[in-house]
């Protein structure tokens, strides 16, 4: 088979001869050979269109491939596998150096290489797809940075309505859990709400199942649940007063007492909008005793998160807003198990939203950039309610005003800048500018 | 009226195989009992960056020969096939992008689509390209709503509409 190379210097010369023979008057010999030429060109085109867009495309459907029956040459005809992919970003965070009532924050300002990421995917073949996400956090697992999986998972697709996924799995949860990529959010940041109330970037082991049907999108997974409580055999550290982070197990040796399920679904069936909403439950006690004092029995945990998210991204516009609500039960429990007292209390309640906007203000030119400033409002509350006996603390009742700017030449890289206004109801929050380069491929 | 029927079987095929062949693209395009005839254009050095300047910034047009397939029925011309074969994050995309006689697209197949299938744009999505003409509007700056989620994907079809769509001007086949 000739290469692109070899084939663009035998059309050059076929051409040429065929310019010069058009340019007589073909006669005998000359019919002869011009039909010999226009033959010639007709197979290197041919060629050319094959090596363009593969030979299991141009192949017609009951060809034979490399001596094997139509049905066995299947395998040959595919594009199947290794992708590869990923994203990064590098955040600056520079500090006010008082806190919103006039003390000193004493924050030190930081610049960090946050995270870089690779993808590995492997096509079996059309229904049978490995995915995985590999991550590297801080740049130095010396200095605090770590390696982890955020996803590994075998998807087997019976059909576009119904489709079978396994591994390690994102949580369907909300706006970023899923498409935590940095050039496709505004912020140099993620949103706070989802971050303490959806633990973004939150996976667990599971099992599940995902598909369309239509404009309706949906996925459900049944997978282990949070470890409330943390420590001892677990890498969790439990829930704290700042929210459901820390109840992450991330696949690592995951304690699997309790499971959980997550539920999602997202409608598309106007274009540029996406309406959607998950949910969560499980107990997150992971089998552990109660703690003295509250009876015999296992520590149940019980934890549900419910969230609706709406997108809107056509001409120009970005719009987002979500809401989640959070609870855990058994919280006095869980705080005597962890040793919280007072105003450490978890969250019996946890509460959050955000509204958003921007506009690509380089949408009336032919520019392919885009410059987009953006406004997001966010309030959350990761005790909105507490057990009697305990107190909540006003610093984890939040308001963030973030207002910024992203420029991004191509899509696949954002430089983002914002400032964001923080207020507490202890009024000890600190404001910060942030400013990220990020990247995806 | 022959694109007409076609689009109307497209969604069963489509949903029934994920995958098709050059010559099952070109059938649902042009189906019996319309004639094929496959032709390609061999562009000269102003000519490709005619089409280059035509189909916009960013649009890539590196190749010279172009083949495309036109479809006949009778003294009356349905359209012109093109494919188009691209990159969308790491893995490729094969599209067939039909022009109608008003110069305008008429019908888009996914022939292939290697990324994870969540990626691949739904029918709904590439709907909206149907009918459109090659102008400003036919952008995601434009009248083109980004696929939510799959962002790359989107930019990969329009900017393959538009390199298409460029190439299909500097051919001119309907007046051949």
């Amino acid at each position: 088979m000739l290469n692109r190379s070899q084939l663009s210097w035998s059309l050059l010369a076929l051409s040429l001869n065929f310019g010069y023979a058009s340019a007589q008057e073909p006669q005998g010999q000359d019919t002869t050979e011009l039909a010999r030429l226009r033959a010639q060109i007709e197979a290197i085109t041919r060629e050319l269109e094959e090596l363009r867009l593969g030979r299991e495309v141009v192949a017609r459907a009951d060809s034979s491939i490399l001596g094997f029956g139509p049905a066995a040459s299947k395998v040959y005809r595919g594009q199947e596998g290794v992708s590869l992919g990923g994203y990064g970003e590098v955040l600056y965070e520079n500090f006010s150096a008082s806190r919103q009532d006039g003390q000193l924050s004493g924050r030190t300002d930081q610049l960090d290489a946050l995270r870089a990421i690779v993808y590995v995917g492997y096509k079996f073949n059309d229904r049978l797809i490995f995915n995985s996400e590999i991550e590297f956090e801080h740049a130095h697992t010396g200095q605090g940075g770590v390696v982890e999986m955020e996803f590994a998972y075998v998807d087997y697709r019976i059909s576009p309505q119904f489709g079978l996924r396994a591994g390690l799995l994102l949580l369907p949860l909300g706006i970023l859990n899923e498409q935590h990529e940095p050039p496709t959010f505004f912020g140099a940041r993620r949103t706070d709400v989802e971050t303490a109330i959806i633990p973004s970037t939150w996976r667990e082991n599971g099992i599940g199942v995902f598909g369309s049907l239509g404009d309706l999108s949906y996925r459900a997974y049944l997978v282990n649940g949070f470890d409330a409580v943390g420590g001892g055999s677990s890498r969790a550290g439990g829930f704290s007063a700042s929210g459901l982070r820390g109840g992450r197990q991330s696949g690592a040796r995951a304690i699997a007492e309790d499971f959980a399920l997550a539920l999602r679904a997202d409608y598309t069936g106007v274009l540029g909008l996406t309406l959607g909403a998950g949910t969560y439950y499980g107990e997150a006690g992971q089998g552990r005793t109660l703690p003295a004092g509250f009876g015999s029995g296992t520590l149940d945990a019980p934890t549900y998160i419910w969230e609706l998210h709406a997108l809107y991204q056509a001409r120009g516009l970005d719009l987002r807003a979500l809401y989640v609500r959070a609870g855990v039960g058994d919280v006095a429990a869980l705080n005597a198990a962890r040793g919280l007292t007072g105003s450490a209390s978890i969250g019996e309640r946890l509460e959050g939203w955000y509204l958003q906007a921007g506009y690509d203000i380089l949408r009336g030119t032919r520019s392919a950039h885009q410059l987009a400033p953006f406004v997001r409002y966010e309030k959350l509350n990761t005790q909105a309610r507490v057990p009697a006996g305990f107190t909540a603390d006003p610093a984890n009742d939040q308001r963030i005003v973030t207002l910024g700017l992203s420029w991004k030449p191509i899509f696949q890289v954002a430089l983002k800048a914002d400032y964001q206004i923080r207020r507490n109801q202890a009024r000890t929050a600190v404001n910060q500018f942030n400013a990220a380069i990020s990247y995806l491929f | 009226m022959a694109l007409a029927v076609a689009l109307g079987t497209t969604s069963t095929l489509q949903a029934a195989q994920q995958r098709l062949t050059q010559e099952q693209a070109l059938r649902l395009a042009f189906p019996e009992p319309a004639r094929i005839e496959r032709m390609t254009a061999f562009l000269s050095q102003a000519d490709l960056e005619r089409a280059r300047e035509i189909a916009g910034p960013g649009v890539e047009i590196r190749s010279s020969v172009i083949t495309y397939y036109l479809g006949r029925r009778g003294g009356e011309i349905l359209g012109a096939a093109y494919f188009d074969r691209h990159r969308v994050r790491t893995l490729d995309e094969v599209l067939m992008i039909v022009v109608g006689p008003d110069d305008r697209i008429k019908h888009i197949e996914v022939l292939r689509f290697a990324e994870p299938p969540e990626y691949r744009p739904p029918e709904g999505w590439l709907r909206q390209l149907q009918d459109r003409a090659l102008d400003d509007e036919l952008s995601l700056k434009g009248a083109i709503v980004n696929l939510t989620g799959a962002t790359l994907t989107s930019q990969a079809v329009v900017q393959a509409a538009r390199r298409v769509l460029a190439l299909h001007r500097v051919i001119a086949p309907f007046a051949r």
